[in-house]
């Protein structure tokens, strides 16, 4: 499992660039959206164990902070140019790119220490990784997503 | 020292009703800045709202005299005939709710009221839902949470401008409103004769606060796992 999300994350790295490139732009919403919707799904299981609406099942948390590691790194291959059309993206990520990387950046970084917080079986890590990713999505949707 | 210097004006219902429902609102708007790992306790505090809220409408037909909403809404004729006599300084005190106070108070249960509800159904799009997110459509949810996130700034507003009038009060008409709403107490103005309104049976309160926090048990724990 952990050498296929490697893969995954691998290829996702390097392949989605190319391939967003030549894609319309409101395939790239759509692909960017798909990528959200599945991490929000992931991590809204970790998110559920963290505060024990759910029980904490290992073996599943570890497959939701796989996933979510490995899907946190899609979106931003798709926020192209022009890709400013029904969505709740702002045009502010692309008036101030470098302020919504440095969040994506963020969001990215804290998504990749999931899996290693679920494999150490320390709750209060667990819980505090959790707590950490949330933040760096809501810092970003504070600003570049529109109500 | 005149014998009746003081009526009590406040019961002990509205005054705790008051202090509470303070007490949650900035507890509410802190937890939901911070996000996780509060937002569970974002969503508590919101049913705690949800239920004053309730009981409080309740209260302003079945509560103390001070308390009914027939007590302190009158025409805006008349709210406005007092502003203009408070901006020009002349102060003339009320035993509860002035007419333009009164106006405040329905404004703001109003503006929580939408507050409460809009959350019920709203979906951070982080990890977090409220518990009716699930018995609507994802149109539904994403107008709620639109919603949730500009009715903030408005309850923002009224708490500023609550607390800027009580200010005021203070500083340029010489009234004490704070302290009343702690003790129930105010001075009886020299020259005029105030009756001891009628105050809130307290046991008719805590009746009416079980009802209402099982009508919201009901709503957000009961209905959503159905």
């Amino acid at each position: 499992m952990k050498k296929l999300a490697i893969a995954a994350l691998v290829t996702a790295a390097t392949a989605l660039p190319a391939l967003a490139q030549h894609m319309k732009l409101e395939d790239q919403v759509k692909y960017r959206r798909a990528a959200y919707d599945l991490l929000g799904l992931n991590f809204g299981s970790l998110s559920a164990m963290a505060q024990d609406k759910k029980p904490f099942d290992k073996e599943e948390a570890q497959s939701n902070a796989d996933f979510a590691a490995m899907l946190a790194t899609v979106p931003r291959h798709f926020f192209g140019e022009g890709t400013d059309k029904n969505t709740k993206a702002k045009p502010e990520i692309w008036t101030h790119r470098a302020d919504f990387d440095a969040k994506m950046d963020k969001m990215v970084g804290e998504a990749q220490k999931l899996p290693a917080a679920v494999r150490s079986g320390d709750m209060a890590a667990f819980r505090k990784q959790v707590a950490d990713v949330g933040h760096a999505c809501k810092s970003c949707h504070d600003d570049f997503r529109a109500k | 020292m005149n014998v009746t210097a003081r009526i009590r004006v406040w019961d002990l219902p509205t005054r705790i009703f008051h202090w509470s429902l303070a007490g949650l609102v900035a507890f509410s708007f802190v937890t939901g800045k911070i996000g996780d790992p509060w937002m569970s306790w974002h969503l508590r505090s919101g049913y705690g709202i949800l239920t004053l809220l309730a009981f409080r409408i309740a209260w302003g037909f079945a509560g103390g005299r001070t308390a009914r909403f027939s007590h302190f809404l009158r025409g805006p004729r008349i709210a406005l005939e007092y502003a203009r006599e408070a901006l020009s300084g002349r102060y003339h005190p009320f035993a509860g709710h002035n007419p333009l106070g009164g106006w405040m108070v329905v404004v703001m249960l109003a503006a929580l009221l939408v507050q409460a509800c809009t959350g019920l159904f709203a979906d951070d799009e982080i990890a977090t839902q409220g518990p009716l997110a699930v018995k609507v459509s994802n149109a539904f949810v994403s107008r709620m949470s639109a919603w949730h996130s500009f009715n903030e700034w408005l309850v923002v507003g009224l708490a500023t401008v609550h607390v800027a009038a009580i200010a005021l009060y203070r500083w340029k008409l010489r009234a004490r409103l704070a302290g009343p709403m702690v003790h129930g107490w105010v001075p009886v103005p020299p020259g005029e004769n105030w009756p001891q309104p009628a105050m809130g049976h307290t046991g008719l309160a805590l009746a009416l606060l079980a009802f209402a926090a099982a009508m919201a048990y009901v709503l957000v724990v009961v209905y959503p796992a159905t």
